[in-house]
């Protein structure tokens, strides 16, 4: 699971998750993205399974990004223990995700094959998202769409 | 391939100028050019997008009519989107000039299938998009054609490998636009696992001094 190597302190503050994604808001590096449209946090087991659905589906072939890395780390006091005497301890690193996030990216898949995976990697997901298609202007789209055709 | 999209002159500026503007049903937007004033515009908001889906977005010359005036040759320079609703917020115009040399990207169109994908199973991975070049408005090509069909698996087809006349390539050469690669291991692989606790890099330095 993904986990930092390295961090500078092993606890942290909540913070708060105002505001929309600045970066990290377009498909950058595949065909299809799966965008955040609510503010979560995503932890690296929720990463995990997510990846797992989306590669069980396209099965070998295609490539996967991850766009979400947890550095965040999430503590926990042990159950049956009174408030006080400190903070608990780290039980799971998250990801802050805010709305327009791309957390995850498919290429070399046909379109209902990517569309479907990232539903499936949606349904594991705590955050409401939505499937993308990497933005072409109009001439292009209407090329890929005969060649698609045309493949198909 | 040229368009036509009508604008009107706009007064207000700064955010609290843009919301209202956004409210009526207009986009911001603002044309500039090498020696020219910046001119504040506000553009249909329906005839945009409609626009926007017509045509190649940063290499189509734009004849540019403000308040029913003589059109004026432009390229969209940036759309500024919002961050998750297909909604334009903005949009730059950049002027041309004849006889001027102007700098844009021109997507790369792939065509064909790989030897790698069509034989061992790979995966076609584009890695850029579109090329930056730099040429006269007269000149500005449509698109990069690049074939593919003949690219095995671990094979690359670099900027070097692209050409155009009239157009000068701004982009390095060892650039790669596309790479059929090996698929992406099954669902179990290819995960990082991380094996407890991370080091702390406080603690350390601690210890050292």
């Amino acid at each position: 699971m993904l986990a930092p190597k390295r961090v500078k302190f092993r606890k942290q503050m909540k913070g708060r998750m105002r505001g929309k994604a600045t970066r990290g808001n377009y498909v950058a590096f595949g065909e299809y993205g799966l965008q955040a449209l609510e503010p979560g946090w995503i932890t690296n087991r929720t990463i995990e399974a997510a990846r797992i659905a989306m590669t069980r589906h396209i099965k070998r072939g295609g490539k996967v990004w991850i766009r979400i890395f947890p550095d965040k780390s999430i503590t926990k006091k042990p159950l049956e223990v009174r408030m006080g005497k400190g903070k608990g301890n780290p039980e799971a690193w998250v990801a802050v995700v805010k709305p327009g996030r791309i957390m995850f990216e498919l290429e070399g898949v046909a379109p209902e094959v990517a569309k479907r995976a990232m539903q499936l990697a949606a349904a594991k997901l705590p955050v409401k998202s939505k499937f993308i298609v990497r933005e072409r202007s109009g001439q292009e789209a209407a090329v890929a769409a005969t060649a698609e055709g045309g493949a198909a | 391939m040229a368009a036509t999209l009508n604008a009107t002159a706009r007064t207000g500026s700064g955010k609290g100028g843009a919301r209202k503007l956004r409210a009526t049903g207009k986009v911001p937007a603002v044309v500039y050019g090498h020696g020219d004033k910046n001119v504040p515009l506000a553009l249909d908001r329906h005839e945009l997008e409609l626009l926007l889906h017509a045509i190649s977005v940063e290499n189509t010359v734009i004849s540019l009519v403000t308040d029913g005036g003589t059109g004026k040759d432009v390229l969209i320079r940036d759309v500024q989107m919002h961050p998750y609703r297909p909604e334009v917020l903005h949009v730059d115009f950049i002027q041309l000039h004849a006889g001027e040399v102007i700098r844009m990207k021109i997507p790369v169109r792939l065509s064909g299938n790989p030897a790698g994908v069509r034989d061992e199973g790979a995966v076609l991975d584009q890695v850029i998009y579109d090329i930056e070049v730099e040429c006269l408005p007269g000149n500005i090509p449509e698109a990069f054609e690049v074939d593919v069909t003949n690219l095995g698996v671990g094979e690359s087809v670099r900027v070097h490998d692209v050409s155009l006349p009239n157009v000068r390539i701004l982009a390095d050469g060892d650039l790669p636009i596309a790479s059929v690669v090996p698929p992406s291991a099954g669902p179990e692989g290819d995960a990082e696992t991380a094996t407890g606790e991370p080091e702390v890099i406080s603690s350390r330095m601690a210890e050292e001094t």
